[in-house]
């Protein structure tokens, strides 16, 4: 045997697959355990023969961006294998996420909660971006939260290296309710900005507990934002009516941020107002961010292992990021439910879901 | 924006640029720790150090050369075990290749990836990958099973892939003479895995365009080099590819030695300035580091003479596995084998499957952590 299957084959045998967790687009997700020592992993098996052109792109960034990071705040990859033409990546097992948990109305946020998920989220973010990796997908639902409360960012599907001056990148990037304006107007030359204002959005919807800037089309997207932050002056973004998909939107008159989070702190509204800057090269770096007043005020971030956590869906229903689809399944406040739907992009298996979850109810009939 | 970018991008050459501190030590391949965890470091390391490439893709020039030869003794081996078995007798006189020349093969194949670069015009980025992948990718396997000449479209056609240059698998193999597209994808999934799937490369003429920039911002004292002094740097590093550097040392070091070849002075008042900052790398070593790069690449950077390989691959048709090469016996037997040992896998698992089914359904559920016959993924036939 070749010394690259055997070495492949030993790989295999370290990880044991127990029940298939949800079926997304182009994977399947099992949960697992370490053969040795019982650890508990998810194992994201990527079919790789149905693609035309060999192995798939979002495949092969995830796989080369996790090989490389290790962080507290950055999902794990732990091993990787094949096994015939599929590619199985063998990811740390995380209960939830931060969308579950915003949707829970049964859980109450404290300001010092949610100071806690932003410093975690920026600390991986800073982390991403000073190995010159842009994420391009920051939402919600791509912070996984580990059950000792740590939050890790997931999903790298999207992600790429910082392009050199004068080169092109893609601007069809990041979930819309979460894109920045740059993006929106067709920008090809971006930077590490676009991610902030993804955090930016992602902190007002922790203290919303909705999505701040839900638009219903790229167009809307950008009248949601003005409306929300005014429309950009020259002055306050210079040459963005030149971008190349620029068009007008209409003008809207710049409301307080204080008017929609009345709760806020004003360190927060400092922050969040530093994120959703328009000009890109203005607006906040994740290093700079972890320096900000914010997080050095009162009240004190709480420990991770104190944050709120979803109760039910810890039992089995999704270890991964790639069942978005099933997010909404309990305890979603009336209006979110139904506007959530439209956005949601990937796929999952309706069938498993409510299965999971009475066998989980009838278990704790039993006890 | 482009203001940015550039302040961006410049840093990231930064850091390629602080690895020049780190020395080969043979120690610390093995003491390097996997966490990288900035909470618990205390002292903060390159970020060269953390990548895939620092942590396993480096060595010692010995131990480069016994992972060659003891690759190239088991592969003898085996095929002349698979000879054996097809015929008694049939391999005594078959005559193998050792473990240097099937690395003048290789050198062959890694000098023709620039060529086809050329015909696609894919980026310094894309060649410099598809190489690192090629000589990598001989470390795992032998020229006796894969042939170098079509592990090099595949390691290319990948390369595009996992630098952001992607193009469609029918316009890359349309340019390439007498290759389909499956003549590339086949052996795609062999190349990732024996690239254990670390796609990430750090290249010394990334380390160049940093060292390059830094000399025109020397604080009060700009070194002003002509653009031809760069463009003749880059082709030594160009040169170093066919060598055996990107094993040894760190790309930084790499890059000054190609500046070093040709502008001496200013590399080293430019490793003067890094070296002052640190305590742990003398002037003296880095320059005999630099040295030993040096006639590394004037020694070995040469593309091997045509007549030689030739004789090489003349050698290579009657030597290589059987097993790989469609239609022979070996090949045939492998395969069944193979289906064998697939069949009786599914034929287990239905059982497997039919044995959860009879049990007690009321019983079945409860233990959330056993197989439930509903969710048994049929189209799973490979664990």
């Amino acid at each position: 045997m070749d010394v690259v299957e055997k070495a492949n084959l030993d790989r295999q045998k370290r990880w044991i697959k127990d029940s298939k967790a949800g079926e997304g687009t182009y994977a399947v997700v099992y949960r697992g355990h370490e053969a040795a020592t019982g650890k508990r992993v998810a194992i994201k098996k990527i079919k790789v023969g149905q693609f035309k052109d060999g192995l798939d792109m979002s495949a092969i960034r995830e796989v080369k961006y996790l090989r490389e990071l290790k962080h507290q705040n950055v999902i794990e990859l732990l091993d990787v294998f094949s096994s015939k033409m599929n590619l199985n990546l063998v990811l740390e097992f995380l209960d939830s996420d931060l969308e579950m948990i915003i949707k829970d109305r049964s859980l109450v946020f404290l300001p010092a909660d949610i100071k806690s998920w932003m410093a975690m989220t920026f600390r991986g973010l800073e982390f991403c971006h000073r190995n010159h990796i842009l994420h391009r997908d920051l939402k919600p639902n791509n912070l996984l939260i580990a059950s000792d409360g740590q939050l890790k960012i997931a999903d790298f599907g999207l992600a790429r290296d910082f392009a050199d001056p004068g080169f092109k990148m893609t601007n069809q990037v990041i979930t819309r309710w979460y894109r920045p304006p740059e993006l929106l107007f067709g920008s090809r030359y971006y930077s590490s900005a676009v991610d902030i204002w993804s955090v930016g959005c992602i902190f007002a919807e922790l203290m919303l507990r909705t999505p701040y800037l839900p638009g219903e089309s790229d167009m809307d997207q950008l009248k949601v934002t003005f409306r929300a932050l005014g429309t950009p002056t020259e002055e306050e973004w210079p040459g963005y009516m030149k971008l190349p998909d620029y068009v007008t939107v209409g003008q809207f008159p710049k409301p307080s941020l204080r008017d929609l989070f009345t709760a806020a702190s004003a360190d927060a509204l400092n922050l969040l107002n530093k994120c959703l800057t328009y000009e890109p090269r203005r607006r906040i770096s994740a290093r700079e961010a972890l320096y900000h007043s914010y997080f050095f005020g009162l009240p004190y971030p709480t420990h991770p292992s104190k944050l709120p956590k979803c109760a039910k869906q810890v039992a089995a229903s999704r270890p991964l990021e790639d069942l978005n689809g099933n997010v909404e399944k309990d305890a979603t406040g009336p209006g979110v439910h139904a506007k959530n739907n439209r956005l949601k992009r990937k796929l999952s298996s309706p069938v498993d879901e409510p299965k999971g979850r009475s066998i989980a109810r009838r278990l704790d009939f039993t006890k | 924006m482009e203001e940015r970018t550039l302040k961006v991008a410049t840093s990231s050459y930064a850091c390629l640029i602080l690895a020049i501190l780190y020395v080969f030590d043979p120690d610390m391949a093995t003491s390097t720790s996997d966490d990288g965890n900035e909470s618990v470091a205390t002292v903060k390391k390159p970020l060269y150090e953390s990548s895939t490439q620092f942590r396993n893709w480096r060595c010692s020039p010995e131990k480069l050369a016994h992972i060659r030869h003891s690759l190239n003794e088991a592969a003898v081996s085996a095929i002349r075990n698979t000879f054996e078995a097809a015929e008694p007798g049939s391999s005594a006189n078959v005559s193998f290749l050792d473990a240097d020349e099937e690395l003048l093969l290789v050198k062959l194949y890694v000098s023709k990836i620039p060529q086809l670069c050329a015909l696609f015009r894919f980026p310094e980025e894309v060649e410099a990958t598809a190489i690192t992948y090629l000589k990598r990718f001989y470390l795992r396997n032998t020229v006796m099973d894969w042939h170098p000449k079509s592990v090099m479209l595949t390691a290319l056609f990948l390369a595009t892939k996992t630098t952001n240059n992607p193009i469609s698998i029918e316009a890359y193999a349309s340019h390439i003479p007498k290759t389909a597209p499956s003549d590339v994808l086949d052996l795609e999934f062999l190349v990732a895995q024996s690239l254990g799937f670390e796609f990430a490369v750090w290249h010394a003429h990334r380390a160049l365009w940093g060292i390059w920039l830094d000399l025109q911002n020397f604080p009060g004292d700009p070194i002003r080099l002509p653009m031809s002094a760069y463009d003749a740097a880059l082709g030594h590093i160009r040169t170093s590819r066919l060598t055996d550097t990107e094993f040894i040392y760190a790309p930084s070091q790499i890059a000054l030695a190609a500046l070093s070849l040709v502008a001496p002075d200013a590399a080293t008042k430019w490793a003067d300035t890094k070296v002052s900052a640190d305590t742990d790398t003398s002037a003296v070593s880095l320059s005999s580091m630099v040295e030993s790069i040096k006639s590394l690449i004037l020694s070995s950077g040469k593309i091997p003479d045509v007549e030689s390989v030739r004789e090489v691959d003349r050698r290579l048709r009657i030597c290589k596995n059987p097993e790989k090469v469609p239609g022979t016996k070996a090949y045939l037997a492998k395969r069944a084998e193979e289906e064998r040992l697939a069949e009786e896998k599914r034929a287990k698992k239905v059982e497997e499957v039919q044995k959860a089914m009879g049990a007690d359904p009321f019983g079945e559920e409860i233990k959330n952590d056993a197989p439930r016959p509903g969710l048994v993924d049929y189209d799973d036939d490979d664990d």
